[in-house]
């Protein structure tokens, strides 16, 4: 199982990879970088816990607004708005929690939570002292204890530092007791309640959890794009975050990571048609379901048991 | 002077709408007895075992667990105590292994905190010390090699042993198993037997079983509880519950 540890080294392999990039395919990579946490989080409640909740859009806008009005309006440093960001994250997410806990599942939770995404869009568009209404703010230049992340090849180290953290940190939440009870609940939430798994305040923890991860996201959106408008928060987003879950395979940490890199790439191949991107992400979710509905993680479970996923540790 | 009974329900009703799934139904369970719940389908049996480990809550009536009032309690609450069960139509979670699954029912005794677990090792280690202890039991119990499998994929005698392996992990005071015996083949059965017996004797759990195949019932059950449309029609020793050639034919189909 020691061999788990090698994955370790991607991220050290990585380092020298924007050196080879241009600037707007480094502006590319950041951008996988930042979907992986928006991906995690979305995983953890749809993969993990087996909830179809929609809301996932809405922790990222309130992630990336947070941060961006912190830093615009009040000064405060990108790094510190990280914390304010995480935590209306979770809130958010516990907040979308309360229609599961009362039994909504399936479709009708979908939906439910669905309208919370769309319900903060509007949010946006309307506070118009605060975010810049629908024409959009614009998201100072991020300093990181006197290093200013003025370009995508140094906001790419601090990213991808991030991403390390995150990554590691939800590893270790999934292969514990945590992790172990999200799954329960999502095969057989009876059982799991039998197994003495206090099952409603895991669920609120999952979207908690996961709202906290993609505020985060939101917040290296924020300075990734420089500016934000309400428009990037909409379906077509919820569509691409959803993709990426779908993509890279649903429960799957490594599949999120695979999912987050595809989906941000691939529309790239048709930069120069406007609005095949949606078209592309689409295709895939078809592709995929169709094929693999494991996702394209899968594929390396099936390869090789390194890449399958565990539970518990040791 | 006498400890209190491990399990003690008095007068216990359910009601769904206008039927009476168990109509005042009484009895006591001591600690390393083994106590077998039978009778016709709809009998109210299962909708008794939901009312002890809390997945249905009583309309009227007490369970006392050691002394203690349970009714009305969460089933993660019963199970926290002590109360496990298994499940008719199979409680595991497919998705996971078999390691997994007992590891699950371990859950309360792992006990890591959420922030322990994110920055501190303590948890870390709790962690890799259930998980050779679960290893362990499914080795003791003869099943170590299906480990990594998904329980999913297990034969159905296999999932039943590794359902027992989960609940038992636990050390728990009370066992309730829902027809542990469907889809086993008789060899199964028989190992079946062994284990229920084993436990009851030498680890004093008390268990309440609820059984159609009669050979399982008359082989390990210390008592033999009859229901029929939701009351008790007898409770006796199962030598006497065969005799009783009235309740066999109502009962059981045959005479």
């Amino acid at each position: 199982m020691n061999l788990r540890r090698i994955f370790w080294l991607l991220p050290i392999v990585l380092l020298p990879l924007p050196l080879w990039l241009n600037q707007y395919q480094q502006y590319v990579l950041n951008t996988a970088l930042l979907y992986v946490p928006v991906g995690i989080g979305f995983n953890l409640v749809v993969g993990n816990l087996g909830l179809l909740a929609f809301s996932n859009v809405a922790y990222f806008g309130l992630g990336a607004y947070v941060s961006g009005v912190l830093m615009a309006q009040f000064d405060v440093p990108w790094w510190i708005t990280l914390l304010p960001a995480a935590l209306i994250g979770g809130a958010a997410g516990a907040i979308a929690s309360i229609p599961a806990l009362r039994g909504v599942r399936l479709f009708y939770l979908a939906i439910m939570t669905l309208a919370f995404g769309e319900l903060m869009r509007w949010t946006y568009i309307r506070w118009e002292a605060l975010t810049g209404g629908s024409m959009g703010m614009a998201v100072p230049v991020p300093n990181l204890l006197g290093w200013t992340l003025d370009t995508d090849l140094r906001r790419f180290y601090v990213f991808l530092a991030l991403v390390v953290m995150l990554v590691a940190i939800t590893d270790r939440l999934l292969r514990s007791r945590f992790g172990r009870a999200f799954m329960a609940i999502k095969d057989n939430e009876i059982a799991a309640a039998a197994m003495g798994i206090p099952t409603d305040r895991y669920i609120v923890l999952a979207f908690a959890w996961g709202g906290a991860v993609v505020g985060i996201g939101g917040a290296m959106f924020a300075i990734s794009v420089g500016h934000l408008t309400p428009v990037s928060f909409d379906l077509t987003e919820l569509l691409r975050q959803f993709a990426i879950i779908m993509v890279g395979g649903l429960g799957s940490l490594t599949g999120t990571i695979i999912g987050a890199v595809i989906v941000t790439v691939a529309p790239q191949v048709f930069i120069s048609f406007p609005g095949f991107d949606e078209l592309v992400f689409g295709l895939l979710i078809i592709l995929v379901i169709l094929f693999l509905p494991r996702g394209l993680a899968s594929l390396l479970a099936r390869a090789h048991p390194v890449f399958v996923e565990r539970y518990y540790r040791g | 002077m006498a400890d209190p009974p491990l399990l003690s329900v008095r007068n216990i009703e359910v009601r769904f709408g206008g039927l009476v799934a168990v109509a005042g139904v009484s009895f006591e369970l001591r600690a390393g007895e083994i106590c077998a719940l039978i009778g016709p389908n709809g009998a109210g049996k299962t909708t008794l075992f939901n009312a002890v480990s809390g997945n249905v809550v009583p309309d009227a009536g007490s369970i006392r667990f050691r002394g203690e009032e349970i009714a009305g309690l969460t089933p993660h609450e019963i199970s926290a105590l002590g109360g496990r069960r298994t499940f008719q139509n199979g409680g595991l979670f497919p998705e996971l292994t078999a390691l997994e699954n007992v590891l699950v029912g371990l859950h309360v005794q792992v006990g890591s905190g959420f922030l322990g677990l994110l920055f501190g090792s303590s948890s870390a280690r709790a962690e890799v010390a259930a998980t050779e202890r679960a290893r362990e039991l499914l080795w003791l119990m003869g099943i170590g090699h299906l480990a990594e499998q998904k329980a999913g994929e297990l034969s159905g005698g296999q999932q039943r042993m590794v359902e027992i392996v989960r609940a038992l992990a636990t050390n728990p005071l009370l066992l309730l198993l829902d027809e542990p015996a469907v889809g086993l083949s008789p060899t199964a059965r028989q190992q079946l037997a062994v284990v229920i017996r084993n436990l009851a004797r030498t680890r004093n759990v008390g268990i309440l079983l609820i059984e159609h195949a009669i050979e399982l019932v008359m082989s390990v059950a210390d008592r033999v509880i009859v229901l029929n449309e939701g009351r008790k029609v007898a409770d006796a020793p199962p030598e006497e519950v065969r005799a009783d050639r009235a309740v066999l034919e109502a009962y059981l189909g045959h005479a």
